[in-house]
């Protein structure tokens, strides 16, 4: 009765929990809670680096193996332009399906594995990247293409030397654009374990633990920016004509 | 410089990327936080919990000692039974720390349907008798048995336990009552459908805000849920102010603590067995509730607590 | 997959009903995302189309874009559902957590609408402002009398997208405790005996999800001129170009 009493008069939302004897309580004990809490990152390292590390591996795969399948698409299209509708709208029908029940539908398939997040993410890139790469394509002025036949240009060499290299500014800001959806639709992985950090998101919301999720949330963001910071170098790198054009 | 150089430093960069990315994928970034490397020889094991604090917890005491026993553990974390069982029949994931009626319920829809005729009980022998032959069936076999059980429970304030004088949940009956509860508890046995069936508890609502979860504790805080589930093992209640209930007429299932191994693996691996049993006979629902303290409340590693806990027990 | 439960689900008329059926989930993820597409575009649209008139501050409305792109959903809405708001109990009919799902949404959708908003007023070309400006009409008049309406297919293909997007980001309130569609997705594959639940409610968002797409493209359809030939800025530019380049040709000619 007693214990009872005291706890009632605490109040129902104060913690009561005194720190344990002879330990220093750290900043992410459930008493202090801090959201910024250097004690977290000190302790956690070696579970941050890790959640980090799977991250980056399952976006970027996620994003090549995307733009690996959406290459023959965009180049099928270009050949058969009446089977544009078909592959676009196949390709939003995937978008269309929730993350939360595509990932658990691809388990029977490829198990509780990364593989499974990416080729989810890899089928949620598509629309984005076959859009990219056929407006890139479509952006190539016609007179430059001529100008290659004339030359003897093959279908292979034409797309290769000439029509890909000008497509390269549209098709990197598709790329741009996939690869920071990626990295915040990875954190849904969670859902069948391999979710990098979303996992420490999800974990951090549910036992409210405040450094947990502001840590992984900003590790998110910094990973989409870097990654698309890359990009940029990238694209600034592969178009030096873009770039003569824009201090004109 | 000239295109040429742009377009190949380009492509280094990309190629660069790529190359980290093979890199670390052919590195090993097993989920495992554990100090020690596996030895030379070790037998690589994958271990599959479910990702809440008590799952992870108890997955961290099989880590730690398997990994003693000379296994390389992988762990992976998961939401759902469903997630990782077909998994463990077929011999993708090797082992699984396991409730027995919940293992059961799962077994029984699976070879007889959704709404089949439940085979689990509040009688752990009956329960394990009914469980096991059909874990065979699916090419999973059971060890021994725990004393540790993690049910469903259900708690008050501590206010209203005192002011009302409630100390089971027989003393609740015939009253109308708001349930803040996981999702799944409408007409569950274990759940809602024992509370009004065998309890003569009239719940006018459940409030789908999870097991256990902040929200639920705050409903019932709050007032805008007058009973809230949770687990019988909760170091979370008394820093809430929250207190159970106890189950007198036995609506909970056996929920004992058991693992599950596939078959195939148990058979090329025997002595997995010995080790494990000696942890199951080890627990009990106190010690599970203390060590559960130092993850969820000090926030503490589950494999060091694990670590902290086997070494003290002469386990490993 | 049992394809035949989950018909029997969807067809029946009790799993549409109480606080937990279809119906409630998808009226609540629907006022979710319709709010959050109308606060967003009246928050981004004022500032992109301002932006792109002027042709200022181009660099930061994109960049900043590009920075909210990169906030995940998922942690954005598990940062918002950790606080309790004013009502978050219950927002009205838009569900627990309703509140801060909204929040969640709007920040999400905003990226797109801006940077397609700003780059559809900048695509317009400058000789047609300056030839309005020339003829004595006001900023306000320019905007109204030449820029939006050659702006307005992109903007909408912008809305469009942005209103499909949110609606399907929107079943991952679901994993924080929102409202919508997600939560009978999430329970169903978290129980097996519920599984073909899950089906039913994946099936039903992106049965919607393609019901908007249609929608949104009739709307585009009928705000873009017929005689822009499919309403592709960068088509109409390039021909825009080539005949820029056909009307100097004359010029170069000697005299």
């Amino acid at each position: 009765m007693t214990l009872l009493a005291a706890v009632s008069q605490a109040g129902v939302h104060a913690s009561v929990v005194a720190p344990l004897p002879g330990r220093d309580t750290p900043c992410y004990a459930k008493s202090i809670n801090d959201w910024i809490c250097g004690d977290y990152l000190r302790d956690r390292r070696d579970e941050l680096v890790e959640a980090t590390t799977s991250h980056v591996q399952i976006t970027v795969t996620a994003v090549l193996l995307g733009l690996a399948l959406a290459v023959p698409l965009a180049l099928l299209v270009r050949r058969l332009p009446r089977l544009e509708g078909v592959v676009l709208g196949g390709s939003t029908a995937l978008y269309t399906v929730p993350s939360l029940a595509l990932f658990p539908l691809l388990v029977p398939l490829t198990g509780l594995t990364t593989t499974t997040v990416v080729i989810g993410l890899a089928l949620y890139c598509l629309t984005i990247l076959v859009r990219a790469l056929l407006d890139g394509l479509r952006a190539v002025p016609d007179d430059v293409r001529d100008a290659a036949r004339g030359l003897g240009f093959g279908s292979a060499r034409l797309l290769l030397r000439v029509e890909l290299p000008l497509a390269l500014p549209v098709v990197l800001t598709g790329l741009r654009v996939a690869t920071v959806s990626t990295v915040a639709l990875t954190t849904v992985g969670t859902v069948v374990s391999e979710g990098g950090l979303g996992r420490l998101i999800a974990d951090g919301k549910n036992t409210q633990f405040n450094a947990e999720l502001l840590t992984a949330s900003v590790l998110c963001v910094l990973l989409a920016l870097l990654l698309d910071a890359l990009l940029v170098l990238v694209q600034r790198l592969s178009t030096p004509w873009a770039r003569r054009a824009r201090t004109s | 410089m000239t295109p040429k150089i742009h377009r190949s430093l380009a492509l280094g960069a990309a190629a660069a990327l790529t190359a980290l990315t093979l890199a670390a994928c052919g590195s090993d970034d097993s989920g495992d936080g554990g100090d020690t490397a596996p030895a030379a020889d070790a037998v690589p094991l994958t271990l599959a919990t479910q990702s809440f604090p008590e799952a992870t917890l108890v997955g961290a005491l099989y880590e730690v000692l398997l990994e003693a026993n000379g296994y390389d553990v992988e762990v992976k974390a998961v939401e759902s039974r469903d997630a990782y069982f077909g998994e463990l029949s077929s011999g993708d994931v090797d082992v699984v720390p396991e409730y027995l009626a919940a293992v059961g319920d799962f077994l029984n829809t699976q070879a007889n349907g959704e709404g089949a005729e439940p085979v689990t009980s509040s009688d752990p022998a009956a329960t394990e008798a009914a469980v096991v032959p059909l874990a065979q069936d699916a090419g999973v076999t059971l060890l021994d048995l725990s004393d540790a059980s993690s049910q469903n429970a259900f708690f008050v304030t501590a206010e209203t336990a005192e002011s009302e004088s409630l100390t089971a949940l027989s003393d609740l009956e015939g009253q109308s009552i708001v349930l803040a509860a996981s999702p799944d508890c409408d007409g569950r046995a274990d759940c809602e459908g024992g509370l009004s069936d065998v309890y003569g508890i009239d719940i006018t609502e459940i409030l789908p805000l999870g097991f256990a979860s902040p929200e639920t504790y705050a409903a019932v805080q709050d007032g805008e849920a007058q009973l809230g589930l949770t687990g019988t093992i909760d170091p979370n209640l008394e820093d809430e102010g929250l207190v159970l209930l106890e189950d007198d007429r036995g609506i909970q299932p056996a929920q004992n603590y058991v693992p599950a191994v596939n078959s195939d693996f148990l058979a090329e691996h025997e002595d997995l067995a010995g080790p494990l049993d000696e942890l199951m006979a080890a627990l009990d629902n106190d010690t599970i509730n203390e060590l559960l303290a130092r993850i969820t409340i000090d926030r503490e590693q589950a494999t060091d607590v694990a670590e902290d806990y086997l070494t003290e027990q002469g386990l490993i | 997959m049992d394809l035949g439960a989950m018909w029997d689900f969807l067809t029946d008329p009790a799993s549409w009903q109480g606080p937990s059926g279809l119906g409630t989930q998808l009226v609540q993820q629907l006022l979710l995302t319709v709010t959050a597409l109308a606060v967003a575009a009246g928050v981004g649209l004022p500032i992109a189309l301002l932006a792109g008139h002027h042709g200022r501050g181009g660099w930061l409305a994109i960049n900043l874009s590009n920075l909210g792109r990169a906030v995940p959903t998922f942690a954005l809405l598990a940062l918002l559902a950790r606080f309790s708001w004013p009502g978050s109990a219950e927002f009205g009919p838009y569900g627990r957590a309703g509140l801060a799902t909204l929040l969640a949404l709007v920040f999400f959708a905003l990226p797109p609408i801006i940077a397609q908003a700003y780059v559809a007023v900048r695509e317009v070309p400058e000789d047609l402002r300056d030839a309005a400006r020339g003829l004595g009409h006001s900023e306000w008049q320019v905007f109204r009398a030449v820029e939006w309406p050659l702006a307005l297919p992109l903007v909408v293909s912008g809305l469009r997208l942005a209103l499909v997007q949110v609606w399907a980001t929107a079943t991952i309130a679901a994993l924080v405790g929102g409202p919508g569609l997600g939560n009978i997705i999430r329970l169903g594959f978290a129980d097996l005996d519920r599984r073909s639940q899950a089906l039913a409610g994946a099936l039903l968002v992106a049965v919607v999800a393609l019901v908007l797409e249609s929608a949104g493209a009739l709307v585009q359809r009928a705000v873009t001129p017929p005689h822009a030939g499919g309403g592709s800025p960068r088509r109409n530019g390039r021909r825009m170009r080539l005949g820029s380049a056909q009307s100097r040709a004359p010029r170069e000619e000697p005299a």
